[in-house]
């Protein structure tokens, strides 16, 4: 069986949400040969890029298949690490959290199963998170994005979300270095709700989330 | 004719003056009383007072008794629900904090007693005196598939609903299908005349077809086993469900759909065409950004979609306090003129 037949099959048995399909794949690729280190970076990886694909082009994909797609991500990234022979290298990291007034934590597991997975490190500050704590948290872990999750709209909108989060950066010079990232039902209904919160970018779930929160840490980088 | 033959002729073909118009005004009930939201809360004639009062004011057809989600949470143990001044109040203590919590959880034997839901029958009380004869009284079911998101967090319940063991699911779905079964007949008992049945598990925003064929439907036939459905609406929490609207009629006898903004309503209104009440919902949350002529122009375009062949109604969804009462205004103005009927 090949990589891509890996992936492929992979995939199929996320998007149909069943975990031990999936794992019975990653445990045959294991026994075929792959090291912990290919699983991770040449089937869990791809598979969760050409699932963010999938996902952006299909707007009937649903939140189970978003949660199974981190979850299962997470869960076989988290056992192989154990395994690596050396610590991977991450190519960023990411203050995450629910917006100040916001108990709600779907949309952040989500989004840091995927990112973790990618390789992201994840700082997850829980809910009900001020915007004050967000960028203490960013500067003091030299995170390159700021993730706030808001599910309800005066989460999204309200003076101690995001908009206060921009405010901080810009007040403080970080503009340049840290970029924000939203997301969350509201902004699903209004897309251009991002703008008028301040944030750089958006997402329409979580697993897309990750594909646009890794372009902000590239463009923070550089 | 009333608010409520209204409804019941665009329900049933009947010829009426205009559309039924909805409008639900929540959170607004606390700024119009000037309390704050746990103290308006708290009192359900004060609740039902802002209610008439905001009825009265925009003229739209319908009053609510809800007074919010985690209402139901508090009627089954929860003990700290977060307030806020510009929003939607938050469950913020789970009554299930762990799977093992499920063998103990209990659904009490009479909701009616529990001290929670004084204010409910408080609200209804007045709400059926002043306007039961007349107009719509709403109330909101959350379906048994969707209570335990409430009850331990949305991400938990995910987790034991795809991954967890299924009799340990069904165990706690089985309890909260009995809670949703007497909490129907109490609303119904105390005077609420139309009850939004809200199952965002039984959208395929959220599962797909075959997890809510084999899963939700059965679980939702059990919450709606006694009493019927005429005066239930499907609702999935401002997720689209067109794909299920069959089965919804079908095999749960739902007749009224209350469709997503983000869901194709001309879809929608051919699938159920005329039996029973297409919705056709505005996207609020735009409204706080739109213009009042904005506002008008997709009323305009829903109604247009909607109102031909009848068998609709306009409505909005949770409608954020941020929206400016302007555009309120501007909304039910539309609705009223373009919802004209020959």
């Amino acid at each position: 069986m090949t990589l891509a037949n890996y992936i492929q099959a992979y995939n199929e048995a996320v998007f149909e949400t069943d975990r031990p399909a999936a794992l019975a794949v990653v445990n045959q690729a294991l026994s075929d040969g792959f090291s912990p280190e290919d699983i991770v970076f040449e089937l869990v990886i791809p598979a969760v890029e050409s699932m963010m694909d999938r996902i952006e082009k299909d707007p009937d994909s649903n939140l189970a298949q978003h949660f199974m797609t981190a979850q299962i991500a997470a869960d076989v990234t988290e056992k192989m690490l154990e395994k690596f022979s050396s610590p991977p290298q991450i190519i960023g990291k990411v203050v995450i959290g629910a917006a100040s007034g916001d108990l709600h934590s779907l949309g952040k597991r989500i989004v840091s199963g995927c990112l973790k997975s990618l390789m992201v490190e994840v700082i997850d500050l829980g809910i009900n998170v001020g915007a004050e704590q967000f960028v203490e948290a960013a500067v003091a872990n030299d995170a390159q994005v700021i993730a706030v999750s808001a599910m309800m709209v005066h989460t999204a909108t309200g003076e101690n979300g995001s908009i206060k989060v921009r405010a901080l950066l810009k007040e403080r010079g970080l503009e340049g270095r840290i970029k924000l990232a939203v997301g969350g039902a509201p902004y699903r209904f209004d897309p251009e709700l991002y703008r008028k919160v301040g944030a750089d970018a958006w997402a329409p779930d979580g697993v897309t989330a990750a594909k646009v929160i890794v372009r902000l840490i590239n463009e923070a980088k550089t | 004719m009333t608010p409520r033959q209204i409804l019941h002729a665009a329900l049933t073909g009947a010829a009426a003056p205009r559309i039924p118009v909805f409008c639900n005004l929540f959170d607004h009930g606390a700024k119009e009383m000037k309390l704050h939201p746990k103290a308006y809360f708290a009192d359900g004639a004060c609740v039902a007072e802002a209610q008439l009062r905001m009825q009265k004011r925009y003229g739209y057809d319908n009053v609510w008794c809800l007074h919010y989600v985690g209402k139901e949470a508090e009627l089954l143990g929860c003990k700290e629900i977060l307030f806020a001044d510009d929003g939607v109040p938050n469950v913020a203590d789970f009554v299930i904090k762990s799977w093992d919590d499920i063998a103990s959880f209990e659904v009490p034997n009479d909701i009616t007693q529990h001290p929670a839901w004084q204010s409910i029958a408080d609200c209804l009380a007045v709400l059926r005196g002043e306007v039961g004869a007349s107009h719509p009284i709403c109330a909101y079911v959350t379906a048994s598939t969707t209570l335990p998101a409430i009850l331990m967090g949305m991400d938990k319940w995910m987790e034991l609903f795809l991954l967890g063991p299924a009799d340990l699911r069904d165990e706690l779905l089985r309890k909260c299908a009995d809670y949703v079964q007497q909490h129907i007949a109490a609303l119904r008992a105390a005077g609420a005349n139309v009850l939004v049945y809200s199952s965002p598990f039984g959208s395929p925003y959220f599962v797909n077809k075959k997890v809510i064929a084999d899963i939700v439907m059965p679980w939702m036939r059990r919450d709606l086993a006694l009493g019927g459905t005429d005066d239930l609406v499907y609702y999935c929490g401002m997720a689209p469900f067109n794909d299920v609207i069959e089965p919804v009629i079908e095999q749960l006898g739902i007749r009224s759909h209350y469709i997503s903004p983000l869901a194709d309503l001309a879809q929608a209104k051919r699938l159920i065409n005329t039996r029973g009440l297409t919705c056709g919902v505005i996207d609020d949350i735009k409204m706080i950004h739109w213009s009042a002529g904005e506002v008008r122009a997709e009323v305009r375009r829903i109604v247009d979609i909607g109102k031909p062949g009848g068998h609709f109604l306009f409505g909005n969804g949770v409608m954020p306090m941020a929206v400016p009462e302007a555009n309120i205004r501007a909304m039910l103005d539309a609705a009223f003129e373009f919802g004209q009927l020959p």
